[in-house]
């Protein structure tokens, strides 16, 4: 079977793609701390600041942004879009350190708006930033939790450590990707990382159970029944989050379904090439 | 034969939960009128015996048809009817008709809801502050800031408020409020600020707001409330409001005691007036500064005239702040001070039609989703068997979370709609491993084939409910939507829906 051989002879250098993925990850991201003090780039809700929406359609993104940037420093400018009609319905414009009242009366020189075409967000500096190490505590316990469960289940040290090590490679490449594109995580973003842990863990769980604890057939028949499930639940999340982010306006749940879409293409490496492998090699090993 | 087959408990238990979910969220086809939302104490409404029921259900509010003959089809529709100037209303409802004088109405009135889902601040527009105290509180002081609070945006007349009480891990507490009708500013006047009013004479301080010291204040009454005079100043209009208030017996006493010993000057005009005037003070800002008459001198007298001004480029314009600043001035007044400054730590105001826009486009996106799981789900297997039920199960799972919600009278916010997108997909998920299992050739057994798929599903139901407990926890709870529905649309799925999908994908298989 192709299956085998692809497995049999190179599992051990197949274990390496995934392990030097998540090596370059952390390099890069410790460098990103390393300079700039922040493992990732936070957006307002993290850090403090105003988030503006302007409700109207056609207005231009880039004039905009250089006539507000040509009067303050660091104002960010973004597309409201509403893909299901393909319009441009509106702009975004975010800043840390300028106050509302300010942008509005100075966006006011130029774009024409009503009260009803106009929403903020506002979150002050030290309230962001206690909301953010509450956030980061909360996918670091439910990661501890997630490990509980999964170690109580196989009761195994190395299956166990070769699931955790598929979510955190999962979560870590991710992180970095969404770094060097340069998107700015939001309070929603480090949310949807508790979901690419649940996302990841069942392909991982599917395939510990289908290798460790049937009997009927050989290995490579067994794995090649759970790569089979395994991609069918992947690709199905994955088709789900792209069209998601495609027709989503919300820039919260756009900001979650693109995580979650990188994180499912990274965890197909982590999880069959890492994962799997590890287990091959366990198993041979025992026998 | 088949037919037959497919009914049995789990089926059951999953229709009773879709009946259910449908009978909590109501959806209504019968949306003619305008809905009464709210029924203001002693209003010509409530004198006429219109009532709002505490805790009616969205859809259940009574609806206005017609107002004096004239059929009533929308809020612009209201609005005019009631402006048009006639001595009385006939005001017809789904229920029945009412007689009122058209003054003082008392009315609030929305469109009529076409289900009982609660939409959140997102979705329908409006403004939340998250608020928290300067100074640490004891648990009866932050009770009082509640209460307060609460009293202060009742008094200054803002309905459909929702106030409670938050904590963080590293146990920090706030105090969230959303509110429907009102504007960012006056939020920011009425809680964002303390509220704490002192009149002062020179150094003493002769009383406070809140009922201690002031026993009535007089409002919404002509007769002794009111904008008394505008005038053209420099660089604009002034108008002066006034309004009268009763002092308690205690309050009276001192400004006797402090003005017992006081020098009486003569004003230009030839008036005789106290040395020290009255200042008044509001969060420390001088709000007035009034000259005591003479004869006052030593007297309790309990009956004072508070008044102020307010300023404006325009004579409408200066109306109106005073009209504002009077408003507010009689609300601290009435309610007192809060027990602690506050800081405003979030504000936020969505408009409600990029709140609608939202809502529409998270159903779209969501059928659009679902749609393309149907699309792979079908390329994979290549029989309608499996990929309907599929999508009849997915369909079926977040509407029973929808359902859950409602009635657990959670307002709908992204997050949670982000949470149910999230839980339909791990189902999605749990029913591939289902039917993989069932269509293996692994072991003749059903049953066997059935509870190998469930000890899978089953983990992965563990880890993604006990990775969403952290955050139902943290950060205020302001994403806790997204745990929660996360949290029931997977047990749903767990207990529900999924073992209802293994019977119908066993019963349409094995034919």
């Amino acid at each position: 079977m192709n299956l085998e051989k692809i497995y049999d002879k190179n599992y051990k250098k197949l274990l390496l793609i995934p392990l030097i993925l998540l090596a370059l990850s952390i390099i890069f991201l410790a460098v990103n701390y390393a300079r700039t003090g922040s493992v990732i780039e936070r957006d307002v809700s993290l850090k403090g600041g105003i988030s503006m929406t302007i409700e109207k359609e056609g207005l231009n993104e880039e004039e905009i942004s250089s006539f507000l940037n040509s009067r303050y420093d660091d104002i960010n400018v973004r597309v409201l879009t509403d893909l299901s009609t393909r319009k441009n319905i509106g702009l975004i414009i975010e800043s840390s350190d300028v106050e509302e009242e300010q942008i509005k009366g100075t966006l006011r020189e130029k774009v024409e708006f009503a009260d009803e075409q106009y929403s903020a967000e506002s979150y002050s500096a030290t309230f962001s930033e206690s909301f953010y190490k509450q956030l980061i505590m909360v996918l670091v316990f439910a990661f501890i939790l997630m490990a509980l469960v999964v170690a109580v289940t196989f009761r195994t040290f190395i299956p166990s450590l070769a699931v955790i090590l598929a979510a955190i490679t999962d979560i870590i490449v991710t992180l970095a990707i969404i770094s060097l594109f340069g998107f700015q995580i939001s309070a929603g973003g480090i949310t949807a990382f508790l979901l690419v842990i649940g996302y990841s863990i069942d392909t991982d769980i599917l395939l510990t159970t289908k290798l460790l604890k049937r009997k009927i057939g050989t290995l490579y028949e067994r794995l090649g029944q759970s790569i089979k499930t395994g991609l069918t639940m992947t690709i199905t999340s994955i088709s789900a989050v792209f069209v998601g982010y495609l027709f989503s306006a919300a820039s919260v749940l756009k900001e979650i379904f693109l995580i979650i879409f990188i994180a499912l293409i990274i965890d197909i490496i982590s999880t069959y090439l890492g994962n799997a492998s590890i287990l091959l090699w366990y198993i041979k090993k025992k026998k | 034969m088949k037919i037959k087959n497919l009914f049995t408990m789990r089926i059951f238990i999953l229709v009773l939960f879709i009946l259910i979910s449908l009978l909590a969220i109501h959806p209504v086809s019968d949306k003619e009128g305008v809905a009464i939302r709210s029924v203001e104490t002693n209003s010509s409404a409530a004198f006429a015996g219109m009532t709002v029921p505490q805790n009616a259900q969205p859809t259940s509010y009574e609806r206005i048809l017609e107002i004096n003959s004239q059929k009533i089809s929308s809020l612009d529709d209201y609005s005019r009817a009631i402006e048009a100037n006639e001595e009385k209303l006939v005001i017809t409802t789904d229920r029945r008709t009412y007689t009122l004088l058209n003054q003082n109405v008392g009315i609030t009135v929305d469109k009529p809801a076409s289900n009982n889902i609660l939409r959140g601040l997102e979705l329908q527009g409006g403004t939340r502050a998250l608020i928290s105290p300067t100074e640490k509180l004891t648990e009866q002081q932050y009770q009082d800031l509640v209460d307060t609070m609460e009293n202060r945006l009742n008094v200054y007349g803002i309905k459909q408020l929702i106030l409670k009480r938050a904590s963080d891990f590293e146990g920090n507490k706030y105090i969230i409020v959303e509110l429907a009708g009102a504007t960012k500013d006056e939020v920011k006047e009425l809680i964002g600020k303390q509220g704490k009013f002192e009149a002062k004479i020179g150094d003493e301080i002769v009383f406070n707001g809140g009922e201690k010291d002031v026993t009535f204040v007089c409002r919404n009454d002509g007769t002794c409330s009111g904008i008394r005079s505008c005038n053209e100043v420099q660089g604009g209009y002034q108008c002066q409001f006034e309004f009268q208030i009763k002092l308690s017996e205690a309050a009276a006493e001192r400004q006797a005691d402090v003005t017992r010993n006081m020098d009486v000057n003569v004003s230009e005009q030839g008036y005789q007036y106290l040395e020290k005037p009255l200042d008044l003070y509001l969060d420390n800002n001088s709000v007035d500064s009034l000259n005591i008459a003479a004869d006052l001198k030593g007297k309790a007298a309990r009956d004072i005239v508070i008044s102020g001004p307010g300023v404006g480029a325009t004579q409408e314009e200066a109306l109106e702040d005073a009209n504002d600043k009077m408003k507010k001035l009689q609300t601290v007044l009435i309610t007192g001070a809060l027990p602690t400054s506050l800081e405003i730590v979030k504000l936020d105001s969505i408009s409600p039609t990029l709140g609608s826009t939202f809502e529409k486009n998270a159903l779209t996106a969501a059928l659009f989703a679902i749609l393309a799981v149907a699309v792979v789900i079908f390329i994979r297997y290549r029989k309608l068997k499996i990929s309907l039920p599929m999508i009849f199960i997915s369909l079926s799972e977040a509407l029973i979370t929808l359902g859950i919600l409602t009635m657990m009278k959670y307002n709908l916010d992204l997050a949670a709609i982000a949470g149910i997108i999230a839980a339909v997909g791990t189902g999605v998920d749990d029913q591939i491993v289902i039917t993989d299992e069932i269509l293996s050739k692994e072991s003749m057994n059903w049953r066997e084939r059935y509870k190998k798929a469930f000890f899978i599903i089953f983990i992965a139901y563990l880890t993604a409910v006990v990775s969403m407990i952290p955050l139902l926890m943290a950060g205020v709870g302001l994403l806790k939507g997204f745990a929660l529905s996360t949290i029931i649309g997977v047990t749903i799925g767990v207990f529900v829906t999924r073992p209802a999908y293994a019977h119908i994908i066993k019963v349409l298989l094995n034919e």
